[in-house]
């Protein structure tokens, strides 16, 4: 046998055993921290407890709610058709399969918003899609949702639409009676005066 | 001399062969794309990162900063140029949040590292910077921690930072309501107080929180 042709058998099977350095191939695709902080910086992900209020009253079957307390208080309380995902066990096996679901919006929420975003940049870097944060959490929903303050009889028409959808939106999550409104003797004022633009009552 | 291969007929032809070859893999190991920013937490050690909530300051804190007791603290102001012109912390610099990520910026970064200082990232609120952090210690700086209450907070008690001490209305991740409770008794909308169905509660941070007046 000629020497060269074992010289570069044993050359290929070292360069061969590179294969072996090469980086465990992951399952997912994570995007990089450019990407990440690109995305981060960015308010677009923030949905408002009107807006989730929305999606839950007209059934949208593309809502994904993600509870990210506990097990404990997940039972105690939750938004309908929630489901729960412990901020501690996102990427627990058991539960890695609520996301990434095509067609699916996950939005995120907790008793404010701090877990959730942090359940959100976790779920971001994972490389999964359409996933958003309510603003505000569970507080601000029993503000603005469950317990809708009237606004000022100054306040513009906008803000009593919002808190009209407010009042039908409590009605529905909680079935309760809304006492008469004190809103007729409001609505007879005529006059009208542009307001400065203060922040919406209510909003959170 | 029949059916002989070149290369046992040459074997000068052997090694040129066997040399481009190696040229080859060395010049595209040497050109392969390295990413300038590689995670240094893996997503696990990230979930137990915002578990442990260890990386805060308080605003309390803030008062020696700027008394200069406590020198080896950097205050980095990641709202933009505007609102930072609007009015800012003492002392701090601004990053914006788009740029945080620039070559400058990083080389500083790394630089205040090792220099064994503390870097500390506020928003308006801790929401604001909350995003920035989780980036900046997924990415390994881990003396980068962020300020409780933000801007808006330290804008609300300037002067009187010391006395935020016993102050809680700035810690976020607890209920204001108890929400079952709330839930079942919302019968009288109009009516109802604000103040009635409003209890302390137990946050699960490190101090007892009252309920959180003002917005969400």
């Amino acid at each position: 046998m000629n020497r060269n042709y074992i010289i570069l058998a044993i050359l290929f099977l070292i360069l061969a055993s590179g294969l072996l350095l090469l980086p465990e191939r992951e399952n997912y695709k994570q995007i990089s921290p450019g990407e990440l902080m690109r995305d981060v910086v960015q308010n677009t992900r923030y949905l408002t407890t009107d807006q989730v209020a929305q999606m839950i009253i007209e059934g949208d079957p593309t809502l994904e709610l993600v509870d990210v307390r506990n097990e404990g208080d997940y039972f105690e309380y939750s938004l309908p058709r929630a489901i729960n995902v412990p901020l501690d066990s996102i990427l627990a096996e058991d539960y890695i399969g609520y996301f990434g679901i095509e067609d699916m919006n996950v939005v995120f929420f907790s008793n404010d918003d701090i877990k959730a975003d942090q359940a959100w940049v976790i779920a971001k870097r994972m490389g999964y899609k359409s996933i958003y944060v309510m603003k505000g959490g569970l507080n601000c929903w029993i503000k603005t949702i469950i317990q809708p303050q009237s606004p000022a009889e100054t306040a513009s028409k906008e803000e009593f639409e919002l808190y009209d959808f407010r009042k039908g939106a409590s009605m529905y999550f909680t079935g309760a009676e809304i006492s008469a409104p004190a809103s007729d003797g409001e609505q007879a004022v005529t006059v009208k005066r542009k307001k400065k633009s203060s922040v919406a009552e209510g909003g959170c | 001399m029949e059916n002989k291969h070149v290369h046992e007929t040459n074997p000068k032809r052997t090694f040129i062969t066997v040399l481009i070859f190696i040229a080859i893999i060395v010049v595209g190991l040497l050109t392969i794309r390295s990413p300038k920013l590689k995670y240094a937490l893996s997503p696990q050690q990230t979930v137990e990162l915002v578990t442990q909530e260890d990386d805060v300051m308080y605003p309390y804190e803030l008062e020696d900063i700027l008394s200069g007791v406590n020198d080896t603290v950097i205050l980095i102001d990641i709202r933009d140029v505007f609102e930072f012109g609007r009015g800012h912390i003492e002392g701090a610099e601004n990053i914006a949040a788009i740029t945080l990520l620039n070559e400058d910026h990083i080389k500083r970064l790394e630089q205040l590292k090792d220099n064994g200082m503390t870097v500390v990232i506020y928003g308006n609120d801790q929401l604001q910077a909350n995003g920035p952090w989780m980036v900046f210690r997924q990415l390994g700086f881990d003396n980068v921690k962020v300020l409780l209450g933000g801007y808006d907070f330290y804008k609300q008690w300037e002067g009187m930072l010391g006395d935020t001490y016993y102050e809680d209305s700035y810690l976020l991740g607890g209920p204001s309501f108890d929400y079952a409770e709330v839930a079942a008794s919302a019968a009288n909308v109009d009516n109802t107080e604000a103040g009635e169905t409003l209890k302390p509660v137990t946050v699960t941070r490190k101090k007892k929180a009252k309920v959180a007046e003002g917005g969400c």
